[in-house]
């Protein structure tokens, strides 16, 4: 019973992530306008956009950081201090279509500082989440699950710039370039670094 | 394992740990948006990346402060190599300043440069004391190279490397002046 309220209550958000991308009237167009207004306004300075920002973004950058390995915790609080950060780099956010990149790369990088800081105290993994709901029938769902689960901990295990750049991509569906830039990589770079993090996760996801 | 397989994976995992995030978070962080969102300041930023570093405040301010001595040490090198800095700080100071303060301010800047030089060791002689300042030729000080010349720098900024007769010649050349 409690599974499938969390499982409405993500579809539910999923629904809202969605329609906040495609914009009221489903046209990219919208977006990229809304983007655009929201990055000059936060140029200006205006508190209504850094909150507007704020409602857009958060449980992006908080799922960023759960992704990366950091507990529930230390997810908020990393969410919170990226916000921090981009308020004092606003003037480095050039237009709307390097909004995403932007906020991401601050992220990324007070992720990257966490673990610096913390080195050997903290240990790097997707802890705490229950059981993953897959979508393949009972039959094969035993082992389906089991190959969750293995890629679940093989992508914890990778080192950070590769978790980095598969996270960027296939869980925050950042494209190629949003991704590199966020990762402050050249694309070719990001893409060698998704293409070795993906052979290490082939293998070891039976 | 099929990469299209694994990429299905890897969206599975991430609906999986889209977790619903607490309701409070979002205003915690809007309440923390300062009433006026800072501009871009350069120098605060260089600070704060060190800062960022995470090594205490402390050692962060003596990085800083190597930082600056470190390069006063490679441009007084440079400077005394070929003398291009402080040639070109002649040239700010008399743009900035006034044909007769450059003068004046000609002599501080040399100063500076012969204490730097004193400072390291050279075999330095500082005439700045009792030049005339409108005389061009004035030499400001003389330093030996380990070539056996002199370095020389004049009062209006001009830097010269001589040979000890010469520097004779311009040192009676001065004196002459000054009796007159």
């Amino acid at each position: 019973m409690e599974k499938k309220a969390k499982s409405t209550e993500q579809e539910i958000e999923l629904a809202h992530l969605i329609s906040v991308k495609q914009g009221l009237d489903g046209s990219e167009a919208f977006w990229e306008q809304k983007q655009d207004s929201l990055a000059a306004r936060l140029k200006a300075g205006e508190r209504a956009a850094a909150a507007e920002l704020v409602d857009i973004y958060y449980k992006q950058i908080y799922w960023f950081m759960r992704r990366l390995g950091h507990n529930s915790d230390v997810s908020e609080d990393l969410t919170q201090e990226s916000f921090l950060h981009a308020w004092h780099r606003i003037s480095q956010l050039r237009d709307g279509k390097a909004l995403n990149s932007w906020l991401y790369r601050i992220a990324a990088n007070v992720s990257k500082l966490h673990w610096r800081r913390n080195k050997g105290r903290e240990v790097a993994g997707i802890e705490g989440f229950d059981e993953i709901d897959s979508t393949e029938a009972d039959s094969v769902k035993v082992v389906y699950d089991e190959q969750l689960e293995q890629l679940k901990n093989a992508l914890a295990r990778l080192p950070i710039k590769l978790k980095q750049a598969v996270v960027l991509h296939y869980m925050q569906h950042l494209s190629i370039a949003e991704a590199a830039e966020a990762a402050g990589v050249r694309q070719g770079t990001f893409k060698s670094r998704m293409s070795r993090a993906l052979k290490t996760l082939r293998k070891q996801v039976i | 394992m099929k990469e299209e397989k694994l990429e299905k994976m890897l969206n599975e995992l991430a609906d999986a740990t889209a977790q619903p995030v607490r309701n409070g978070l979002a205003e915690d962080i809007k309440h923390r948006i300062p009433h006026r969102l800072i501009p871009h300041r350069g120098g605060l930023d260089t600070i704060n990346i060190i800062v960022d570093l995470r090594i205490s405040r402390l050692a962060a301010a003596a990085a800083i402060i190597l930082t600056i001595v470190l390069c006063a040490n490679f441009f007084g090198e440079k400077d005394s190599a070929d003398g291009n800095i402080f040639h070109n700080s002649m040239l700010l100071i008399r743009h900035l300043s006034g044909r007769e303060d450059a003068a004046s301010n000609g002599i501080l800047v040399g100063r500076s440069k012969y204490e730097h030089l004193l400072e390291r060791g050279e075999r330095v002689e500082w005439y700045g004391s009792s030049i005339d300042p409108q005389d061009s030729n004035a030499i400001l000080m003389h330093w030996q190279l380990s070539n056996g010349k002199y370095g020389v720098l004049f009062v209006d900024g001009r830097e010269a490397e001589v040979n000890p007769e010469r520097l004779i010649e311009l040192m009676t050349h001065m004196l002459q002046k000054k009796a007159k």
